[in-house]
């Protein structure tokens, strides 16, 4: 079953594998901006020191993020949860655990 | 994301959140972020969220020169910023009156924008911030000069000192700071703007809440808010300094719904408290 905007629904979730493709894709838009096309993205990339991204290309994140998954996945609200120096060390990998958890949790409701 | 064309070349990105699932919207608040380093992310992504789930429409924009709007090289007096704030409330068409929320620089915006509004303010809540006095406007010439002169001047060995002794995030903001304060005219304007008199700052008769870190020097501003403005509380959070809303956002941000909600105790609120 296919929604509206293209994701796949019903039985098949989104998996670590496509989430992670998928959230490259957002980064790479991102980086562009600032003339880097070229960066490996890991699932212990972090957004600070690895990426340099600033609190305020996270919020781009989140508009990117939004237009992907709707409201099934809220990064504010993730991020509003965690201490300063969690988000520092914030790394990819923990975003896409949120994306797949969140995503299960709202399949299965 | 949403990008605001206030014309003149002048662009704000603003982001709106409200209740979800088709909870009733009970208030506006409009937030408003500090000087150079600062942006709509220190909302965006530390109390917003719950003034949202609390049933608040939450409005954030970066002011010009910041975040993710565009740095024309002029227009940075406080009266350009409040001007700035009212176009793009006029252009998102909040019309009512609103919460008005401030850091630093953002809430010595949100006050002057009180005084000149007051049938548009419902209430103001401060953050390590102050309404503009000839104190305060000397001592942002201070601070502006210091960025000058370090940053925007010398970047090369001051980005170099704050890697070392603070952090490479910390450099990188120095580094967009100092673009912002040598390819404009802040740091000029900023201690030019026009400054309220102390009967214009009485005027201001809503509900002002003053928030200050415990180890701010803003800290001592608390007596005098109280004894100058008819309806002021403030609160000093101990263990913090200037980035007390970042830092201690369950605290800050339970004291300002607080006030927006009308109750009287505060809520405290899920979200990051560093101490």
């Amino acid at each position: 079953m296919t929604s509206l905007n293209g994701h796949r629904t019903g039985t098949g979730v989104e998996g670590q594998e496509a989430v992670l493709a998928d959230i490259t894709a957002m980064l790479a838009t991102l980086l562009d901006e600032y003339g880097l096309d070229d960066v490996e993205i890991r699932m212990d990339t972090t957004f600070n020191r690895d990426l340099e991204l600033e609190s305020i290309d996270l919020v781009a994140l989140a508009g990117l993020l939004e237009e992907k998954y709707g409201n099934r996945v809220n990064f504010a609200e993730f991020l509003a949860g965690m201490e300063f120096d969690e988000i520092i060390e914030l790394t990819v990998g923990r975003l896409v655990e949120h994306v797949v958890a969140s995503l299960k949790a709202t399949e299965a409701s | 994301m949403a990008i605001v064309d206030l014309g003149g070349g002048l662009r704000l990105h603003a982001q709106r959140i409200g209740p979800r699932g088709g909870r009733p919207v009970t208030a506006t608040a409009v937030l408003v972020h500090g000087l150079l380093t600062d942006s709509l992310a220190s909302y965006y992504f530390t109390v917003a969220p719950a003034f949202a789930a609390s049933g608040i429409d939450v409005v954030m924009y970066d002011l010009r020169g910041h975040g993710r709007s565009t740095r024309p090289a002029t227009g940075y007096t406080l009266d350009d910023s409040i001007d700035d704030l009212e176009a793009l409330l006029d252009r998102l068409e909040v019309t009512g009156p609103v919460h008005l929320v401030g850091n630093s620089y953002g809430g010595t915006v949100a006050f002057g924008y009180a005084a000149r509004h007051p049938e548009r303010t419902t209430s103001v809540t401060l953050i390590e911030s102050e309404p503009a006095t000839a104190a305060w406007a000397g001592k942002l010439d201070g601070i502006l000069g210091r960025v000058m002169h370090e940053l925007a001047h010398n970047e090369a060995d001051a980005i170099a000192w704050i890697t070392a002794n603070r952090s490479q995030n910390t450099a990188r903001l120095a580094k967009g700071a100092a673009r912002l304060a040598r390819e404009t005219t802040l740091a000029q304007d900023i201690p030019a703007s026009r400054v309220l008199t102390e009967a214009e700052i009485s005027s201001v008769r809503c509900p002002v809440l003053g928030v200050y870190g415990g180890d701010s020097d803003l800290a001592g501003l608390a007596p005098w808010m109280e004894s100058v403005l008819p309806d002021c509380r403030t609160v000093v959070v101990p263990g913090h300094e200037h980035s007390v809303l970042v830092e201690a956002s369950g605290t800050v941000g339970g004291h300002i719904l607080s006030l927006i909600l009308g109750s009287a105790a505060p809520v405290q609120l899920a979200g990051a408290d560093a101490r």
